[in-house]
């Protein structure tokens, strides 16, 4: 048993029970309300009424945004640990650490102008 | 002289450059932007010649995933003379592209301006994977190919047929990523080293787990040959070519079949070459032999059926990779006195000319006769007397005429297969070649046998037409003189 | 550079003039007419005396393996060289008229001269073989685009179908010949080969299976039963001047390549004699009947070139490397070659012209040409009888030799193999006489059928290269020394 990889046990413990714990949790809470009636079968709050097709189209836009996000989110994925590790490059006179990531950034920028100028982020019309 | 890595940064840099000036300098013809890659595509082919590896004692971070030798050198070169001729089709081809890209569109020439930088980026990635020896550096590269062409091959968003080929060329890739990645991390797992070289040294230690597992060791290979497979078009990972090259736009498809083939067999060479001489040799070259076998029949078999000159060229591709597989395989018979290196870049590049003047053709004729079946080839030879003299050339070529590249290259296969003695596949590919004359010469046929359907003639341009001819005195001059290939490789 | 360089470089300048507008017709005829003065300048020069390749010229192209554009002629390819250019002139000169395209007719056919002048110059074997497929690719074009008859199109696929898997069939042999003979670094030189095989042999196993891939290659490409269903059919239907160059040059290529590797694989002749011998007596016999049996003068014509083919074989089966003896066999093969391209290059010349005259070649609808058209007649008899091996012509003295050649070494006592098949070939010369006698009675004899159209008689400039032909055939014919002193041994 490699005990390196224990943590990775315990997450999976903890994500599993977190699962687990919230579902109980609101079938054990939620006994007042067992009997149903119409009025507590409906969305509350900011919920949408479940009346129309259930797989409606949505506009192209909501995927282009959502794509635009993860691109933008892997970048800090990378950004992140980069970050991390900077101070001991710049200490060690690894300059390239610092180049090699102006350009990553340097092409995102370019793909972000370039996706603003094809009108990705715009909304209306 | 330049460390060689400067040439894709390069690539990289036009690339974005001409995207940011499609995007912004809206009222330049797009066919602009093509012509600019061009221009700076061939400017960084002269500047291969002056670029360097590391020089003594350097030992920067990148030489320990990157490596600069002839391969490398070749296969940048390769990588660059094919997206300069996919971008002068795509030039050739613009008619069919607007065509599909609806009739909403405000001017003429918007929506396709992608289309004429996009290979750029395809460029870039096929020459890192040329230099990539580090099974992440190789994973990289080969994804910026792989993504890139996922928009260049659904480009033609209102065509039916181009947006299958889109899907299925996405399913299958990504399957044929997942396997290869699969294969790679078990090749990590079990040597715990990522660059090339550290795994063949740790090969050679008798404690390395390697050495001690040998059947996870080939399970791993086998999954990085069934990724590559894809790529390449082998059998049985053949299904998704004919339906891809149908469907998407001819250069792209072109582009496919000259420049992920050759990629794939790189990297294939790259990864497999320590373990030719290794335990696991016997079953590897087994694999590689049987795969090599299928691929050659059925490839060839299947193509005899084909009307559709797509289609055809698709099953010829495999064909193709059959061959290339065979001389693969020989890489572990250490008594050929040509070593497969040499013999794989000179059948590639025979390959390349033959296969773009064929789809450069095709690019023609679609544009101006409005289709891609065998009918429409009907009397070429009176509709323009050059573009059949070219394709006849090509085609006989293909099929392996002597004083052709596609002769040359076959030759040196059969010598080595000869000699490693795998008379199976030999008489296979005697099969493969004899059925190969009939369905290349029917295209023969077609353009000089038969009558066309009307007078009307087929316009060619200039750079059209020095791009043909460069590729077809190529052909020749390999089919008579490939030295200067094979000594490049020469130890 | 030798005078060789320019006779097989001429018609591909040829080929490129005409590409870039020089009138063809013209072009292609003076162009073979010097080929054919030069080709005959090189028997002056050649000195029958010697040894070994001649008027050599070498320029190094491959390092591994070796391979160079070699040139260089010894009697056997000297022969076979005079050969090629004699009928490239004549099929030129005898070319009927062309509707269309005519650029690339011509092309076509000096593409297939030059191929076979090439194979048979070159001494390096890359270049050997690679000229012969030069023909390849112009032959499927002649047959696709000016054959004749409905099912010229499967015709032609057969042909080049047959020729490529033969062609493919004859490299796997050949690399695998010079594996065998690789001792000292790969070489595609012939010379080199030869000294090898003398000097370090080939394992006897190995002589064998290599014996039969090359046999079975090469006698694709020159017909061998019974891999001969290509030949008759396609050169009913090609144009007159590519069954000419075809039937009487290239396949002859097949032969001269079996004569000339043989003497390496001695042993593998040894193994693979009684299968020579029955697929020969195939070629004879069963092609023999089959000839009988043709209603079409064209078609008679194909497959009475695949019988003689036979003969040849049967020189190339008595020939006895091993033991030594006099190669009378093998002289006579080659002396059968040179008069059976002749006369078969003039029979299908005058067969094309005819056709061109009467629109018909069926033989039951042709009659009574004799009297119209008398020099036409004459010559096609002469051609006819040359083919049937009457005395006087160059067949004749082949044949003759070949029989000889197969009964060498026979002192009473039952036959050998060899002499029994001898006896069965010898029938075949009775078989070549009934259908070519038959022939000529038919078109040039008897009544003249109804409606038949009265054709011309053969123009001037006609008559010139067949009257080439026929001194060609007398000359060796009554004259044999003159060529079987050029072949060594």
């Amino acid at each position: 048993m490699n005990t390196d990889y224990l943590p990775i046990l315990v997450q999976f413990l903890i994500a599993g029970g977190f699962a687990a714990v919230t579902l109980l949790i609101s079938v054990v809470l939620g006994k007042t309300a067992q009997q149903r009636s119409e009025v507590k079968d409906q969305a509350y709050e900011c919920g949408m009424l479940p009346i129309g097709e259930t797989q409606p189209r949505f506009s192209v836009k909501f995927y282009l945004v959502a794509m635009l996000f993860v691109i933008f989110d892997i970048e800090v994925v990378f950004l992140y640990p980069w970050a991390v590790s900077f101070q001991e490059f710049v200490r060690d006179g690894v300059w390239v650490a610092f180049y090699s990531m102006l350009g990553f950034v340097g092409i995102l920028f370019l793909a972000y102008l370039y996706a603003l100028k094809k009108g990705a982020l715009r909304w209306s019309d | 002289m330049m460390p060689a890595y400067y040439l894709e940064a390069a690539v990289v840099i036009l690339g974005l450059v001409l995207m940011v000036m499609e995007a912004f300098v809206e009222k330049a013809d797009k066919s602009l932007i093509a012509k600019m890659g061009i221009v700076g595509l061939l400017v960084v082919l002269v500047s291969l010649f002056f670029v360097s590896g590391p020089a003594e004692g350097d030992d920067a971070p990148i030489w320990s995933f990157y490596a600069v030798d002839p391969m490398a050198l070749f296969y940048k070169g390769f990588a660059l003379v094919t997206t300069i001729l996919v971008l002068i089709m795509s030039l050739d081809y613009r008619s069919v592209l607007q065509h599909y890209m609806g009739a909403d569109q405000e001017k003429p020439g918007a929506g396709i301006g992608e289309f004429h930088y996009l290979p750029l980026f395809t460029c870039a990635g096929l020459m890192w994977m040329a230099s990539a020896k580090d099974i992440v550096s190789i994973f990289v590269a080969l994804e910026l190919v792989t993504i890139s062409f996922y928009v260049l091959v659904a480009f033609m968003r209102r065509n039916v047929g181009s947006l299958e080929a889109g899907v299925k060329y996405l399913i299958l890739g990504a399957l044929s990523t997942g396997f290869f990645v699969y294969g790679l991390t078990w090749l990590f797992g079990l040597s715990g080293e990522t660059e090339l070289s550290k795994i063949a040294a740790a090969l050679g230690n008798d404690d390395s787990a390697m050495v001690r597992y040998p059947k996870a060791l080939l399970f791993s290979l086998a999954m990085i040959l069934v990724g590559l497979g894809f790529k390449i078009a082998a059998v049985p990972f053949q299904i998704w070519v004919p339906d891809v090259y149908q469907g998407a736009p001819t250069p792209i498809t072109a582009f496919l079949s000259v420049g992920s083939k050759a990629a794939g067999f790189v990297v294939g060479y790259r990864i497999m070459e320590p373990f030719f001489a290794n335990h696991v040799a016997p079953q590897l070259v087994t694999l590689i032999l049987a795969i090599s076998g299928a691929t050659i029949l059925l490839g060839n078999l299947a193509a005899v059926a084909q009307e559709n000159f797509k289609r055809l060229l698709a099953y010829s591709s495999i064909s193709h990779a059959g061959f290339l597989l065979l001389a693969l395989g020989c890489s572990s018979s250490t008594t050929s006195p040509v070593n497969v290196e040499g013999v794989m870049a000179l059948y590639l590049g025979g390959y390349l000319a033959m296969t773009l003047v064929a789809f450069h053709v095709m690019c023609l004729v679609r544009a101006q006769l409005g289709s891609e079946d065998l009918s429409a080839y009907k009397g070429l030879s009176k509709r323009s007397p050059f573009l059949a003299g070219v394709l006849l050339v090509a085609m006989i070529s293909l099929a392996g005429v002597p004083f052709t590249a596609g002769f040359i290259g076959k030759m040196y296969v059969f010598l080595m297969a000869l000699q490693s003695r795998y008379f199976v596949i030999i008489a296979l590919a005697v099969v493969g070649v004899g059925a190969g004359f009939y369905y290349y010469l029917k295209v023969v046929r077609a353009m000089y046998w038969d009558d066309a359907a009307d007078d009307q003639s087929v316009q060619i341009s200039t750079l059209s037409k020095v791009a043909m001819l460069t590729m077809v005195a190529l052909i020749v001059i390999l089919g008579i003189y490939p030295t200067p290939i094979l000594n490049l490789f020469a130890a | 550079m030798s005078i060789l360089d320019l006779i097989i470089f001429l018609p591909l300048l040829g080929v490129a003039a005409i590409a870039f507008g020089a009138p063809a017709r013209t072009t292609a005829k003076a162009v073979t007419g010097v080929n054919l003065l030069l080709g005959l300048a090189a028997w002056y020069l050649f000195d029958g005396s010697k040894d070994g390749f001649q008027l050599t010229a070498s320029r190094p192209l491959i390092p591994v393996p070796e391979i160079a554009y070699a040139v260089g002629i010894d009697g056997l390819s000297l022969i076979m060289l005079l050969l090629s250019v004699i009928v490239a002139f004549c099929a030129m000169w005898m070319a009927p008229a062309v509707e269309r395209h005519e650029k690339m007719y011509f092309i076509s056919l000096l593409l297939i001269a030059a191929g076979a002048i090439g194979a048979f110059c070159s001494t390096d074997i890359f270049f050997f073989y690679a000229f012969h497929e030069l023909a390849l690719i112009p032959t499927f074009l002649m047959i696709g685009i000016w054959g004749k008859g409905e099912d010229r199109s499967a015709v032609a696929w057969k042909i080049t179908i047959y020729l490529a898997v033969g062609s493919i069939i004859l490299l796997a042999g050949l690399i695998a010949l010079q594996a065998q003979l690789s001792n000292g670094g790969l070489t595609f030189d012939f010379e080199a080969w030869q000294q090898r095989a003398a000097n370090d042999g080939i394992a006897s196993a190995a002589q064998g299976w290599i014996f039969l891939t090359l046999l079975i290659g090469f006698g694709i490409l020159v017909s061998l039963f019974p891999f001969h269903a290509w030949a008759a059919p396609a050169y009913a239907s090609a144009p007159s001047p590519t069954s000419m160059l075809h039937a009487g040059v290239l396949k002859k290529f097949g032969l001269y390549g079996l004569l000339r590797f043989t003497p390496m694989l001695p042993e593998g002749l040894e193994t693979w004699r009684n299968l020579l011998i029955v697929l020969l007596l195939g070629n004879i016999l069963f092609m023999g009947f089959v000839t009988i049996a043709q209603r079409n003068l064209d078609s008679m014509l194909g497959c009475s070139s695949v019988m003689h083919m036979g003969y040849i074989f049967l020189g190339l089966a008595s020939w006895n490397i091993v033991a030594g003896g006099d190669p009378i066999g093998y002289t006579g093969a080659v002396l059968l070659m040179f008069g059976h391209g002749i006369s078969i290059a003039l029979l299908f010349g005058l067969c094309g012209r005819l056709r061109e005259r009467v629109s018909t070649l069926e033989m039951d609808r042709l009659g009574g040409l004799g009297k119209q058209v008398p020099v036409f007649s004459f010559l096609f008899g002469l051609a006819a009888f040359a083919s049937a091996g009457l005395p006087g012509f160059a067949n004749f003295s082949g044949e003759v030799m070949v029989f000889f050649g197969g009964f060498q070494g026979y002192e009473g006592g039952s036959l050998s193999r060899l002499q029994w098949a001898t006896v069965l070939a010898l029938w075949g010369v009775v078989i070549s006489a009934v259908y070519m006698l038959r022939a000529y009675r038919n078109i040039f004899l008897g009544e003249q059928p109804d409606g038949l159209k009265v054709p011309s008689e053969l123009a001037i400039d006609q008559r010139l290269p067949c009257a080439l032909l026929v001194v060609a055939l007398l000359v060796i014919g009554f004259y044999p020394k003159l060529f079987s002193d050029l072949l060594p041994l």
